[in-house]
């Protein structure tokens, strides 16, 4: 290998994609704006609902019961401490549901007054929308009122009695979160961000990485190339190198991205689960660890991706290659996204991408040891030695170039 | 200049060249005769070390393309197939300085032949653009620019005639024939009698990656007591395929 020619290699690469502008718009553009438009646009739209589905909650009455006296009991005694609760009046309470001007329409029996007053239980229907999220979500807040209702007048009743409300409640419940609110934020982030880069890390370089092999075959220019002076290593050290530092690219667009996501609306990194994150904070330590596993998993992906790259026979044979990489990747990704950093066993801190994934929980789901930090760094560095063995054992076989 | 002493290559069971032997003195322009899947284009891959042998080898310029592949890689150029294949988000010029620089030449040496050979292929007003924007016949100058911004002593060309329109050929044949007059060694392969006839000194017929005759025209045609070298040809290739 001839450090000089690795580095013409490299320069020419660089500036060709440079100027690649589908590249550049892949690489740099879509990651940079993808995140935070997600993040806005889902955390958004989740808080939106979250929002309609507690507030200005309408409930009317269905036509048999739409009485003065029914009136009044449901804005006076049902409905009277629930203030994002509102009595409206329409036609037809049905198509009102349907058409989702009333979240939920209340039927009375017809002698409830009676039963009221001789203290028997009588019915109130709930009617109701399943098929409409908001329908379904606002159920929970009558059924809370009408509990309300009812515990009122069972108090009162008991008040007539002379015997205490306290009758009614053997037992108190209280609850304490003991997690404080770095552990909830993280488990948030535990879950999002190791798959997030892990995804990053293995997609960035698709793009540069069928061009640089498969497409040079495909555009006839790779025979001259193989006929210059350098030795094939440093061509593919050269071209290696670009790779490598597009999804280096990738990826700090991708973090750029995150923090313009945080800045313009913090809330959006909870996804809408209502998650506080502002205690987010990591030793630099750890976080430069991150970084470092980060990058030993571009290396691999890399390499990876140019083998794939020469053994392809045309360009679509590589782009395909390349995408099954990536669902490859998605697939431990995904299997791993609900399990706590707490449980992650100790085999999967060597087991390819699955090591980066738990460090990366661990790490984010503030369950740091620094021990399994290091299982990680050093099984990667293997899987960075042997993917590059791997690749250069490929470009360097004349069976591999010349397939066609 | 070049001295192929028995190489053979094998692919799996198909013995795609067996045993060739020729010489080609400097200044020499050789024609590789033979039809497809005669063993042309592995010949000429192996020689440009692309392909390594699997016995026999080959002297490039006094050097051996086993032993010595990256000094071999620094004397020869190549033009292998009819379409050029140029870096399209290049300019002409970046196209041609990269080949220069893989090669080791310095920055000024690369300055300074680009614009002999812009001059010579007539270039100058396209070598700043972007070698996607240019017209077939203007990639095609590019290449050769490109083959040769070294200076090499040998040329390897590849049917390097194959799919090109009549201009596009008779450019070829006048970069040949420039090759030659700046003393360079030539080989390249052809299907065509008239090519070869009209531009080489010397031919060889490959069938079935065998030598099946070398020499000179005229040597040739005496031997084979027949002035048309297509009917030589024929009955060279036909011959052997019956058998
Ligand atoms: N990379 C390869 N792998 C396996 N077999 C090959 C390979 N390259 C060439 N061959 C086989 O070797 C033989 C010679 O092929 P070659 O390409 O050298 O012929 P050619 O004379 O250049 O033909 P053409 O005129 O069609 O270009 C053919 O049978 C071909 O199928
Ligand atoms: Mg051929």
């Amino acid at each position: 290998m001839n450090l000089k020619h690795v580095w013409i290699v490299f320069k020419k690469e660089v500036k060709d994609i440079i100027r690649d502008r589908r590249t550049i718009i892949t690489s740099i553009l879509v990651p940079m704006i993808l995140i935070p438009l997600l993040n806005i646009l889902v955390g958004g739209n989740v808080e939106k609902l979250n929002r309609d589905i507690t507030e200005n909650i309408t409930v009317a009455l269905s036509e048999s019961s739409n009485t003065e006296e029914i009136r009044n009991l449901v804005k006076n005694e049902v409905i009277k401490d629930y203030p994002n609760i509102s009595l409206i009046e329409v036609d037809d309470p049905i198509e009102a549901i349907k058409e989702s001007k009333v979240r939920v329409v209340l039927d009375f029996e017809e002698d409830y007054l009676t039963k009221l007053n001789e203290g028997k239980p009588f019915v109130i229907k709930l009617l109701y929308d399943k098929s409409q999220t908001k329908s379904e979500g606002s159920l929970g807040f009558i059924w809370d009122a009408i509990d309300n209702f009812n515990r009122k007048i069972v108090e009162r009743r008991l008040d007539t009695y002379g015997i205490s409300k306290d009758i009614l409640t053997p037992a108190v419940i209280e609850e304490s979160n003991i997690a404080d609110e770095k552990e909830s934020a993280g488990s948030i982030l535990a879950m999002i961000f190791p798959i997030l880069i892990v995804i990053l890390m293995s997609s960035a370089g698709i793009a540069p990485a069928t061009d640089l092999v498969a497409g040079e075959k495909e555009r006839n220019t790779f025979e001259p190339l193989l006929t210059t002076k350098p030795s094939r290593l440093s061509l593919l050290v050269g071209k290696y190198l670009t790779v490598t530092l597009f999804s280096f690219i990738t990826v700090i667009a991708t973090m750029v991205g995150v923090i313009i996501g945080y800045v313009i609306n913090p809330s959006s990194f909870s996804m809408g689960s209502g998650t506080n994150i502002t205690g987010f904070s990591i030793p630099p330590v750890a976080l430069l660890l991150v970084i470092i596993i980060s990058i030993t998993l571009g290396m691999t992906f890399s390499a990876l991706q140019i083998a794939f790259s020469t053994y392809a026979k045309s360009f679509k044979e590589a782009q395909t290659y390349l995408s099954f990489l990536m669902i490859a990747v998605m697939i431990p990704g995904y299997a791993t996204m609900f399990m706590q950093p707490k449980e992650i066993p100790v085999y999967m801190f060597f087991v390819p991408v699955l090591n980066a994934l738990s460090a990366f929980k661990t790490v984010f789901g503030y369950s740091i040891d620094y021990t399994y930090l290091f299982y990680t760094l050093g099984s990667s560095v293997v899987y960075v030695i042997i993917s590059l063995w791997l690749t250069a054992s490929l470009f360097t076989k004349e069976k591999f170039l010349f397939r066609s | 200049m070049i001295d192929i002493q028995g190489l053979s290559k094998h692919f799996d069971k198909v013995v795609a060249v067996d045993g060739i032997s020729f010489k080609v003195n400097k200044g020499e322009v050789f024609g590789l005769l033979g039809e497809n899947g005669a063993g042309k284009t592995t010949t000429l891959r192996m020689l440009a070390t692309m392909l390594t042998p699997t016995s026999g080898t080959a002297k490039m310029a006094g050097f051996d393309i086993i032993n010595e592949p990256e000094k071999v890689r620094g004397s020869i150029g190549i033009l292998f197939g009819g379409e050029s294949g140029l870096y399209d988000r290049l300019t002409a010029e970046e196209n041609i300085a990269y080949f220069g620089e893989l090669n080791d030449m310095d920055r000024n040496r690369i300055k300074e032949r680009i614009k002999e050979l812009a001059k010579v292929f007539n270039m100058e007003d396209y070598l700043s653009r972007r070698a996607g924007k240019l017209s077939k016949g203007m990639r095609q100058k590019v290449a050769f620019a490109r083959a040769i911004i070294h200076d090499p002593d040998i040329m390897l060309l590849d049917e390097p005639t194959s799919g090109l329109d009549v201009s596009a050929i008779r450019d070829v044949h006048e970069f040949i024939k420039r090759c030659k007059s700046e003393g360079k060694t030539v080989i390249f392969s052809s299907h065509s009698m008239d090519e070869v006839e009209k531009l080489c000194d010397r031919v060889g017929v490959i069938h079935k990656g065998r030598l099946v005759a070398t020499g000179t025209l005229d040597e040739i045609k005496s031997q084979y007591g027949d002035s048309d070298l297509e009917n030589i040809f024929i009955r060279l290739v036909g011959g052997k395929s019956e058998s």
